[in-house]
């Protein structure tokens, strides 16, 4: 028999909300809730009237773990957003990848300022062996680059000095240096002697410099600028 | 008392396998409903238990929530009955202990256990607002016995038998005070509301 029809559906209802419908009966009755639209309905029309709201002074703090344990059981994790579609991943990884492409624009323009800035202007060797360090001079010539295959390091009581010799000229001490690796400031008036037909010069010399302001020591590289 | 809106809305959330939302609703409703738990089972672990239990039915089953019900009273009474069949499995001697335990006014907990205040003034909350003022007026102008059946009844989940057992009396007075209590109090809401004769 439908539950809707019955005589004393409302007392039925009563005692569910109540909770006074026990075993079988409730069992029965929670059956003809899902089965039976009239059945919910009215249940919803009396619960409206009739439910009472709980006062938060009944209230308990449950013990600790109690959600964690649910998590475990329910196996909630598989209902959480993978991490790569979470909104916060999302927003992370869309600035990540936004500031990467910045980077990936302007570095390699960064790069290729510089490099084109430093034009290689020498090949420095020892006599009849492959070059071992380069020369790169910036546009406004006002820095060199020493380039070295290897590094080529001063013993402590030595310096290595670099000169330019125009042509025709005397040696013009460009700068005293530990290794022959970096960049350094073309002094200012011999800028204009870095030119096509000079010649660069490395000369080993005593720990600090030439004492006398001329190449004293064996040329161990040279290379003319061309 | 819970904001039912935020509650209805973290329901359905939960409906839809939003985890977080679940986990808000918890946090939210779990202290409330451990409480009602508690006042059915009147031990704590077994309390805990009914807990656990009504929130995975109520993660299980939210999809059959009415969005247009009273989300606190959908899991309010997975929680009463849960809680009344884990009293009947664990074959407790409850009378024993509820002689003692139980209130010999339940009159008076009826204000202690339910909120009546009528702080809400959005129109709808204004009309359940209005409807538990009706209630508490109704239930205050029942008989005595028939209050305290039904209160003791709702409070602590008594069967017809538990009751018959706390109030020393026949199985049918009980019954017959119980079917009475609903029947009149259902008529003084409808007179309140305007609505008598509408039912059958």
């Amino acid at each position: 028999m439908k539950l809707a029809r019955h005589r004393q559906l409302d007392a039925l209802i009563g005692e569910y909300m109540l909770g006074t419908l026990r075993g079988a009966a409730r069992r029965r009755f929670e059956r003809a809730l899902r089965e039976e639209p009239t059945v919910a309905l009215r249940l919803r029309t009396l619960q409206h009237e009739f439910a009472p709201y709980y006062s938060e002074r009944i209230a308990e703090t449950p013990a600790a773990g109690g959600w964690q344990r649910l998590e475990r059981e329910l196996n909630l994790s598989q209902h959480r957003a993978p991490w790569y579609s979470r909104v916060s991943f999302l927003r992370g990884w869309a600035l990540g990848a936004t500031a990467a492409f910045v980077l990936g624009l302007t570095l390699p323009a960064l790069r290729t300022t510089t490099e084109t800035t430093l034009t290689p202007i020498a090949q420095l060797a020892l006599k009849g062996a492959p070059p071992s360090v380069t020369a790169a001079l910036s546009r406004d010539g006002s820095t060199l680059e020493l380039r070295a295959a290897r590094p080529i390091v001063a013993g402590p009581l030595q310096s290595y000095e670099l000169w330019v010799i125009p042509q025709g000229g005397a040696p013009l001490s460009l700068a005293v240096l530990g290794q022959l690796d970096g960049a350094l400031r073309v002094p200012e008036g011999h800028r204009g002697q870095l030119r096509k037909g000079a010649v660069l010069a490395i000369t080993v010399e005593p720990a600090g410099g030439s004492p006398t302001g001329g190449p004293t020591g064996p040329v161990i590289l040279s290379g003319a600028i061309s | 008392m819970l904001d039912e809106l935020e509650i209805r809305r973290l329901l359905l959330a939960t409906a839809a396998r939003d985890v977080d939302a679940f986990a808000r609703l918890y946090k939210r409703c779990a202290p409330l409903l451990l409480g009602v738990a508690q006042r059915i089972t009147r031990r704590r672990e077994l309390a805990e238990e009914v807990l656990h239990d009504s929130f995975t039915r109520i993660w299980r089953a939210a999809d059959s929530f009415d969005p247009f019900g009273a989300p606190v009273g959908w899991m309010t009474t997975i929680v009463r009955n849960r809680a009344i069949d884990v009293m009947e499995t664990h074959d407790i001697s409850r009378v024993d202990s509820y002689h003692a335990a139980l209130d010999d006014k339940p009159e008076a907990s009826l204000d202690q256990m339910f909120d009546w205040s009528q702080a809400d003034t959005a129109e709808e909350a204004l009309d359940a607002s209005r409807l538990r003022a009706f209630l508490r007026r109704c239930l205050g102008e029942l008989a005595a016995a028939e209050r305290q059946a039904l209160v003791l009844a709702y409070e602590h989940g008594l069967s017809h038998g538990d009751l018959a057992s706390h109030l020393s009396k026949p199985l049918g007075t009980v019954k017959t005070w119980v079917r009475r209590g609903m029947g009149n109090l259902r008529a003084c809401i409808d007179r309140c509301s305007g609505n008598e004769g509408a039912t059958r």
